[in-house]
Order: structure tokens, then sequence, then C-alpha cells
């Protein structure tokens, strides 16, 4: 076997690196959907991580056993700042810079010092990223277009990989009788909890005496669920569950007991949970904030207004109107087709030939 | 009411009416975060509080694994064994900090003392 043929059947190998892993955050999802998909297309490689949340551990090795060979190329998720990602750029391995956004510091500056300055350091030094990579993209228009301003002035869209697949199981259903309200985000300030259980305990008071509110994701901090689960109860709403983080099963069957998903989000690099809902074909109530019009379309009711009572009417239509929710999850079902795993998984491999030059 | 993109109007109008009719009392934009997003630089006085480091370990110490109990029990533990070392950390730190805000409002005085006037008949 001649030299050129070798290398074309010598699979080459793609090593991704995140500033942290955990078990339930999109981008740590994201990287485990792309390394299967990788596997499934011949591609080597490992996954690797600056913080690894000890439940994410089978998936992820230390940031420093990465050794990638000559040819190899760097997939860098950028998210946060680690002082450990920057030693990334120096290797000398083609680079493919996927952008999920970084959160304002501002959001954080008093709920958790740490985040923040990761967040602030992260807002700063992603022109450093994005200038040193071969190929750059956003999961989302609105992020390609902040990795354009930060220099990477090719810069495109590639979405977020969905797979169906992983809706499918099931697992304990919520507890209680009563329209359930769904929130799906990490319990951090930008999600904005505080309106969403602001408006939920008005729809309660004025339409749904029954109505149950369960929000689910990973708090900030204990400090911060501490913070929020105060807010519940002085809203003086019943039924509200903070759940924090569940396992893919259990937050399946909460979809599928949900009448409305609730997003009250200010800064959304591209929001899982829309798809997760239309898959579901639960209608959603959302702010249009950051990315979420372009991955939710005409398929959601959107909240233009800075009214928490506007907001509960919202979630009267979308919880009780039949044919204002058939019309919805039709086009819901429609906006999913957009992001199908076929068509992304395509974009994806596309990126990582592209890059690896 | 069949079409989404009447759904905003029609919640609008609905409120309103509530509204008129005693619903919504007290229910607003604003929710319990507002005060504590900050809209810009920080405030001088955030930079105070801020430069003052005295962390209750029992906020701040915690373990994410799933029978974490004892792993945050023993990681107190320690903080507790280190305290000296710790309450040392956080006064040069501190001592750090008021220096630093002390000098700035020097600054800040000395460029407004300096900053030219608006022009008077005499200029």
């Amino acid at each position: 076997m001649d030299a050129e043929s070798f290398a074309s059947v010598t699979p080459r190998a793609v090593h991704q690196v995140l500033s942290s892993a955990g078990p339930y955050d999109a981008v740590s999802v994201q990287a485990l959907l792309w390394r299967r998909l990788l596997t499934e297309r011949g591609y080597g490689g490992a996954d690797h991580a600056v913080a690894i949340d000890p439940r994410a551990r089978a998936g992820f090795a230390p940031v420093k056993a990465l050794a990638p060979a000559p040819g190899d190329l760097l997939v860098i998720r950028y998210s946060a700042y680690s002082g450990q990602l920057m030693p990334a750029l120096e290797l000398p391995q083609r680079k493919l810079l996927v952008y999920h956004n970084v959160t304002p510091p501002r959001y954080m500056w008093n709920h958790h010092a740490g985040v923040a300055v990761a967040c602030a350091l992260g807002r700063a030094q992603m022109p450093l990223f994005a200038r040193a990579a071969d190929v750059a993209v956003g999961d989302s228009d609105h992020n390609a277009a902040e990795l354009r301003a930060a220099g990477a002035h090719r810069a495109r869209a590639l979405p977020i990989l969905f797979d169906p697949a992983r809706l499918a199981e099931r697992g304990n259903q919520p507890a209680g009788e009563g329209p359930l309200v769904l929130v799906v985000s990490r319990l951090a300030p930008n999600k904005r909890h505080d309106l969403a259980i602001g408006a939920f305990a008005a729809w309660q008071r004025e339409h749904a005496p029954d109505a149950r509110l369960l929000c689910v994701g990973e708090s900030l901090s204990p400090a911060f669920r501490q913070l929020i689960e105060g807010v519940a109860k002085r809203s003086g709403a019943a039924g509200v569950t903070i759940a924090g983080g569940l396992s893919q099963a259990d937050l399946n069957s909460a979809y599928c007991s949900a009448d409305v998903l609730l997003s009250m989000s200010e800064h959304e690099g591209f929001s899982l949970p829309l798809l997760e809902a239309f898959h579901f074909g639960v209608p959603v109530v959302a702010r249009p904030a950051g990315a979420m019009p372009e991955v939710g379309g005409h398929a959601v009711l959107w909240d233009r207004d800075d009214d928490l009572a506007v907001t509960a009417e919202l979630l009267e239509l979308a919880a009780r109107n039949p044919v204002l929710r058939e019309e919805l999850a039709r086009r819901g079902r429609a906006q999913l087709a957009r992001f199908s795993y076929e068509k992304t998984a395509a974009a994806v491999i596309e990126a990582v030939e592209e890059a690896l030059g | 009411m069949t079409d989404p993109d009447e759904a905003l109007e029609v919640a609008r109008r609905a409120a309103k009416e509530r509204r008129a009719a005693g619903g919504y009392q007290g229910v607003g934009g604003g929710g319990a975060l507002d005060a504590s997003i900050l809209d810009g630089e920080p405030s001088r006085e955030l930079l105070a509080e801020w430069a003052v480091i005295d962390l209750d370990p029992d906020e701040f110490v915690y373990s994410t694994r799933s029978a974490g109990a004892p792993v945050t029990a023993l990681k107190r533990i320690l903080v507790r064994l280190l305290r000296q070392y710790f309450v040392e950390l956080e006064a040069r730190q501190t001592r750090f900090n008021i220096a630093v805000l002390a000098r700035l409002d020097a600054l800040e005085g000395r460029a407004a003392r300096e900053r030219p006037g608006p022009p008077t008949l005499k200029d």
C-alpha cells in the first residue's frame, strides 16, 4: 500500500476540548453527540475538559491528557474562559472553533463571582480563539454574528445536533395533577426564573388554581437555588417544584406531561428546550431573546411585552385553547424539520472535513 | 383565536380587561432579580461592598456528587481547620482592594478638580 492510499484509509483523529463537562449541560451533551457521530464515521480521538463534574467522568478526560498527533483536528468548544484552554491555541494542529456563546457577566457579578469572572474573561478573550481557528462556527446565526464581530470573518451557523432518539425513553412522571408549566434551563440569573415564577403565580391566581410549575435544570450554586426557592415562596404560588437536574428519561416524561413550556430567559445562544418542546408537541411561550427567534420561528407564542399579566394570558391561551395548541404543534413539527439530525450531522461532518483541510 | 401570530394582541386585551375588573393586582414587569443584574459598570458602592472578602464556608463549599453530603461535610471541616490561613488570605486581599478603591477615589477627585470648567466671558 502506497503512502497516499494508506492515508486515505487511516482514520483521522478529532479531539474535542471543553472548559467544563457536566452531566446535563448542552455543551457537554453536544460533545458526546458529536463523538458518537464522529466514531460512526470512522474518526478517532477523545474528548477533554478542564473541569469535569464527577457525574461526567465517563465521557471526558482531563485536558492535561490531550496529546494530539500532527494531522489531528482540535474542536474547541467555547462557552466560558478557562486559562487551561489557552495552551490548546498554541498547538500546531488545525482547529475548529464551536462557539456556544458566553453569558454576559452582568448577570453573574452579584450571584457567583467565579462564574462572572469566567464570563467576563471569556467574552474578552473570545477574539483570540476566533482568530486562531481555521474554521469557526456558532450554533446559531446569533452566535456566528458574534464570532464575525470578534474577527472570524467567515464564521457561519452550525446548529445544535438534535437527536430525537434521546427523547424516547421514559422515567418518572412529575408529581401532582393540574395543568403543568415546564421551565427547562439552568437555574441562573440570565434565565430569569423569577419572572417565570411571577408569571406562573399570576396565571394560577387569575385562571388556574390547580396549575403546577416544574423548573428543571442544574443550579448555578446551592445559594442561588435557595434564592429562587425563596422567590417561589414569596410569590404565593402553590405547586412550584424546583427540581434541579433530571435524568433524560425523567425530563422526557416531564415534557410528556407538560401543557406549556415557558422561557423568560434574557440571553440564549440557541435554546435546545425549544426543539425538545416541538418534538413533544408542547406549546411554547417565550421571550424572543438572543437566538430564540431563529430557533423557534413562528412556532412560539412570543412574549414581547414587559408585563407578567400578558405572559399569564399567553399561558392561558397556550394551555387551554385546543385549536391554537394544535396549530402550534403543527408549526413546531415544521420548524423541527429544519434542525433534523441527518441535516445537521451532514453539516458537522462538512465542517470537520473543511477544518481538517 | 386560532392564529399564534394574533396571540400577543389577544393576551394584551385580556390582561387589560382583567385589570379593569380588578385582577392582576400588583403584577407588573419586574422580577426579584432585577436589582441584582448590573446595567453597565458596577457602582462605587457595589465595588466597596465587593472589596471586603468575607466568605461563609457553609454557603460556598459543596459537592455535586450524587451522594455528596459526606464530601461536603469533609470539605467544610477542612476549611475550618485551615481557618487561620484563609482569614489571613481574606484580610490581605481586602487590604489590597480597599487601598485600590481609595486610590481610585483620589484619582477621580483629582481628575474632577483638574477638568476645565465651562468657558467664561473672560475666556
